[in-house]
């Protein structure tokens, strides 16, 4: 229902602009590299206008939008150059066809092997048309990320969240500082090379009458499990589907 | 025997072995150009002869199998392996088939799939649902191809008639433990037991749903090689006894070490949960043991738990060992090695790390001392230790695979190494191996030539007199292997010389570059010792301190010399400690990141599977903290510096894996020309001659309750009148 | 395009995380410290904490030395702001005396080093 209403809105749109004068996006789109515009591929109904909106966020942000995907539980996810952190946002919720005006959650992700280890994840939900979008962005220990405060109040807290999990710094946060961990504590616990059990150990200390943090001492060896399936010996037949559809790009589908 | 029949029953037997795998005889036609098959539209190129499975594998692409399996003949009884072949009526089965030209092979068709399932859906009908009291769970072939090929529905609805299938178990030994009505009836037991361990124990009764795998009457299954058919099998019919209900696989850590409770260096995998040691399985090593493991390396890990030694231990005034904290250990064992005043002797033991014994030797050299010895002898007359072929198994253990003529002499292989047994086996089913031996006369599990067990034999093959000679002679390939427990003897060095002598006969006869001689160590680490500049333990010299390193040589320790002060250091409280004045506490080999030598020259490394108990250290540890109180402070600190200090004095000890061949044969028959003349009379002897004397040889297996047990069902089975000795 | 691909690669532009330079990084540093320097006697004034002035001065310098081998402008301001959170806690009393405490790390007692203290003491072998 309201996929099929921001469609009718973007065909409007469209219709409006191939009237006189050359749209200002397509201008844009001109000068844009990076950007994907998802050609027409073979998708059931949902899915259609699912990129249907995507395209035309990315044909309004040409900059800043660098991919859209659909992941294997149809949701439509954009993934976002760090720098248009704000005008994405901005856009995604000011624009008369978006309308994403609740922040619903906002969370990081560590995957070390990448250069941009961190992945910080938006989750947006349009009231206006009932539908929900999930935005990706990438930043590393040391680049810092426009907070989005200014846009979402929501966003306050969740981002001191992920800074004190992760240590990611966000610019111009009103008040950034730890959130979950002890005063004192040292280290981002989500971060994939912080062990799993710490590296000190908190005890009460009778004799100095405080609690007292000391380096972690294991008596017991720490167990772990072998967590690979044991039928992954017959990898040639599994089929399971991918976690996200791959969308084939327009520029790569030219060469 | 069996050679006979394999070769009867199964024809083509020498076709579907892997290629590279055994040599093809000479006399073997002319193999024709490659065959072009299609594994799921993808072409390979193959050998004639290779079997669908094979060629799949080439491509890639695995092919589900239960009683398929590389090392044994091809039963293809299970049909799991059933794949669509385009232009064939029926689906056929992969394992025993060999591919045609231009074949085209679905292993993922339609077809293929519905055949899957159906065999899957029968073999489950008579398989119990007991999987969560399963010892195999987790590492079941059936249980994971059912997940994998089966279907996700039931039609089974006999239930309420005839019942599932169920068949009785059987009581196969103390090893061994058997839940029959999980048995599928893929014979690989039963296919091992007669093709690679030689004993025709196994068999199967009945037919059709009265089939049962089992050995025909109450018996025990009698070999030194029986852990193997649990990993073999492939449902949980087959499981450990001794390790049953202990553990799951996915909850224990597993660490790749090598075993040190005989010469060959078999590798190992150490399945330890919250530092215990769980169970030890067999490690891939096709130059070593291939994916085999002898009993007494499987089983006596239950040893290193008891007669432990967990504590320092020095004698007080009284007489009596007290347990005592490092610190007082190690000023006690400086105190009496200074007042030893150089006059010190170190005896390295059986299962000593290179680690350990590089350290002692710094230590007593240091001292003023050069008086290290191993506990096992070798004759010193002649080139002695000098050369490294002498001591060695030169043609190595897979290089038996290419031998045509093996000569035992006073050796019993199948228990004092019996993966290099099952190598001669191999070799004498699948390559016409021919054997003779000299000594007592033993099972060895294959036919030989029994030349009998007068050492004088030698003597006169030495000098081409004796009748069997000539077929020697002829031999391109002969392999001589000398027990290296014939040196105990008083005249050990004139066996040595003579054998030495008749392979530098054979020599002129066999192919260029043919190493003859091989001795065949009996423990761990002798080679590492000889290596590092041991001198072999032949007659002690006494000493005011005797340093035991691990050494529980009964000659060593059956009476302690007076006004000498003992130490021993060992991980276990055997004979060596009961003579000690000061014990300290080491490290077995699971418990150890530590260098051994195998028989055949090959370094290799143990690893830290667990810790050493209590207050037990790694040995080259004990002995550097030792020399900082002595005030010789040894210049090593880590592991990484004590095995530089190794690679200075021998570059091949830190070369782990590779193997370090030696060549000096002519010399050292040579230097022992004159020796080879004399002539012994004493019948020849060794220490294993039945299966019972092959449980309990060094100071782990001794303290190991299974191989107790092992040993008590070995004597009950020879009370059985159904047993008969085949020696 | 391709000399702009190569360009980029060759120079990383990144952004900064507060200072621009390296003068100006070790302004906000040496800040840092001043003002940590001043909190100290009304630190010890409003609590109870078991160490004189100069004790709290010897481990500011510590803290502060510890990091002096970096020269990463965007780690160093990433110190800084980690210090000036622990700044706020402290001046706001979030932070409790437990906490100040652990940078004495006072019941701590150090590793042995040499080859026979960790011989005799622990059986961590290897």
């Amino acid at each position: 229902m309201s996929i099929r209403i921001i469609t009718r809105a973007i065909q409007r749109l469209s219709t409006v602009r191939t009237g006189t004068r050359t749209p200002t996006y397509f201008k844009l789109m001109t000068r844009a590299e990076s950007t994907t515009v998802v050609p027409k591929q073979k998708f059931d109904s949902v899915t259609e206008q699912y990129l249907g909106f995507g395209n035309f966020v990315a044909e309004c942000l040409p900059k800043y939008i660098q991919k859209i995907q659909i992941s294997s539980k149809n949701e439509l996810e954009l993934l976002i150059a760090p720098e248009g952190v704000l005008p994405v946002f901005h856009f995604l919720k000011n624009q008369t066809n978006c309308q994403f005006a609740n922040l619903s959650d906002l969370c990081a992700v560590d995957v070390p092997q990448r250069s941009n280890r961190f992945e910080i994840v938006y989750n947006l939900l349009s009231l206006r048309f009932n539908t929900r979008i999930r935005v990706k962005t990438y930043t590393d220990e040391l680049t810092p990320i426009d907070s989005i405060t200014s846009i979402y109040e929501a966003a306050n807290w969740y981002e001191r969240e992920i800074w004190d999990m992760f240590g990611v710094f966000f610019t111009n946060h009103p008040d950034l500082r730890r959130i979950l961990t002890d005063y004192g504590f040292e280290g981002h616990p989500f971060r994939k090379d912080f062990p799993l059990s710490g590296y000190v150990e908190v005890r009460y200390d009778d004799e100095k009458k405080r609690v007292v943090v000391e380096p972690l001492e294991m008596s017991q060896e720490f167990r772990r499990f072998e967590l690979s399936t044991p039928w992954e010996q017959f990898p040639n037949f599994r089929s399971a589907s991918p976690t996200t559809e791959e969308v084939v790009s327009a520029d790569k589908e030219k060469k | 025997m069996f050679r006979t029949t394999l070769q009867r029953t199964v024809p083509c037997i020498r076709l579907v072995v892997a290629p590279g795998q055994f040599r093809l005889n000479s006399n073997a036609p002319a193999p024709p150009s490659k065959l072009e098959v299609f594994i799921d539209d993808k072409k390979v190129l193959v050998d004639p002869g290779t079997t669908v499975l094979q060629a799949a594998a080439l491509a890639g692409v695995e092919i589900p199998r239960f009683c398929y399996h590389e090392r044994l003949a091809v039963a293809g009884n299970c049909r799991m392996c059933l794949v669509e072949v385009e232009r064939s009526p029926k689906p056929v089965a992969a394992c025993a088939m060999p591919v045609m030209n231009g074949w085209k092979i679905k292993t993922n068709s339609e077809l293929t799939r519905k055949a899957r399932e159906g065999v899957m859906e029968f073999l489950l009908m008579n398989h119990p649902l007991d999987c969560p009291i399963c010892d195999q769970g987790g590492e079941c072939d059936l249980q994971d191809q059912s997940m994998a090929f089966g279907s996700d529905r039931s039609r089974f609805v006999d239930i309420d008639y005839s019942g599932k299938r169920a068949v009785e178990d059987k009581d196969i030994g103390p090893l061994v433990k058997t839940i029959m009505t999980r048995c599928i009836h893929c014979t690989r037991c039963i296919r091992f037991a007669s093709e690679v361990a030689g004993v025709d124990d196994l068999g199967t009764t009945g037919r059709g749903s009265d089939m049962q795998v089992g050995t025909y009457i109450e018996k025990m299954f009698l070999s030194e090689l029986s852990g193997n058919v649990i990993d073999l099998c492939p449902v949980g019919a087959l499981t450990s006894k001794p390790y049953s209900f202990s553990a799951r696989p996915w909850e224990t850590r597993k660490t790749d070490s090598v075993d040190v409770l005989d010469a060959l260096g078999s590798n190992i995998v150490v399945s330890t949960r919250a530092g215990d040691v769980m169970r030890i399985l067999p490690r891939l090593n096709e130059d070593i043991n291939e994916e085999w493991l002898s009993d007494k390396s499987r089983f006596s890990y239950d040893g290193l738990k008891r007669q432990r030694l967990i504590t320092p231990l020095v004698k007080d005034n009284k007489g009596n060992l007290v347990p005592v904290e490092w610190e007082d250990a190690l000023v006690a064992t400086s105190r009496a090695l200074i007042n030893a005043n150089g006059n010190i002797v170190g005896v390295s033991g059986g299962l000593s790390d290179a680690e350990s014994m590089i350290a002692l030797k710094d230590l007593l050299n240091r001292l003023g001392s050069e008086q290290l010895y191993t506990e096992e002898p070798f004759p010193m007359t002649g080139s002695g230790t000098d050369f490294r072929s002498s001591y060695i198994l030169n043609s190595s253990i897979s290089g038996l695979e290419q031998a045509d003529l093996v000569l035992l002499i006073g050796t019993n292989p199948r228990y004092e190494a019996p993966l290099l047994n099952t190598r001669i086996r191999k070799s004498y089913v699948h390559n016409d191996l021919e054997i003779a031996l000299l000594g007592p006369k033993v099972d060895l599990s294959y036919d030989y030539e029994y030349l009998g067990e007068s050492p004088a034999i030698l003597k006169d093959l030495a000098e081409k007199r004796h009748a069997f000679y000539a077929k020697l002679s002829k031999a391109k390939r002969p392999v001589i292997i000398l027990g290296a427990q014939q040196f105990e003897r008083e005249d050990g060095a004139i066996l040595l010389a003579q054998a030495q002598q008749l392979s530098q006969e054979l020599n002129k006869n066999a192919d260029k570059g043919w190493k003859i001689l091989n001795v065949l160590q009996q423990v761990a680490g002798q080679v590492a010792a000889l290596d590092l500049g041991y001198k072999p333990y032949n007659n002690l010299p006494a000493a005011k301190v005797l340093y035991l390193l691990g050494a529980d040589n009964e000659s060593l320790t059956k009476c302690k010399p007076a006004g000498t002060t003992v130490i021993y250091q060992g991980h276990h409280g055997d004979a060596g400690a009961a003579i000690a004045d000061i014990v300290l506490p080491g490290a077995a080999y699971t418990e150890k990141q530590a260098t051994y030598v195998n028989t055949e020259g090959r370094a290799q490394q143990t690893l830290m599977a667990v810790q050493p108990p209590g207050m037990a250290r790694s040995d080259w540890k004990i002995i550097r903290a030792i020399s900082e109180f002595v005030g010789v402070k040894l210049p090593y600190d880590t592991l990484n510096e004590v095995r530089d200090r190794l690679t200075d004095v021998c570059p091949s000890m830190t070369r782990y894996g590779d193997l370090e061949p030696a060549n000096y044969l002519v010399q050292a028959s040579d230097l022992a020309k004159d020796l080879s003349s004399q002539t012994v009379s004493t019948p020849l002897n060794v220490k294993q001659i039945t299966l019972e004397d092959f449980y309990m040889t060094d100071s782990i297996s001794r303290s190991s309750p299974t191989m107790a047990k092992c040993i008590q069902a070995v004597r009950k089975q020879k009370e059985s009148k159904y047993y008969e000795s085949r020696a | 395009m391709a000399a702009r691909e190569a360009s980029k690669c060759a120079t990383k532009i990144v952004r900064p995380l507060l200072s621009s330079d390296k003068s100006e990084a070790k302004k906000r540093v040496l800040n840092l410290y001043k003002t940590y320097y001043r909190q100290i006697p009304l630190m010890l004034f409003d609590r109870h904490l078991p160490v004189s002035k100069e004790e709290c001065q010897i481990k500011l310098k510590e803290e502060f030395l510890k990091n002096k081998h970096i020269t990463d402008v965007r780690v160093i301001d990433m110190l800084v702001i980690k210090g000036q959170m622990l700044l706020q806690e402290i001046v706001t009393k979030w932070a409790q005396d437990c906490h100040i405490m652990t940078l004495f790390k006072d019941t701590v007692e150090p590793k042995p080093n040499d080859f026979l203290s960790k011989f005799v003491n622990n059986n961590d072998s290897q």
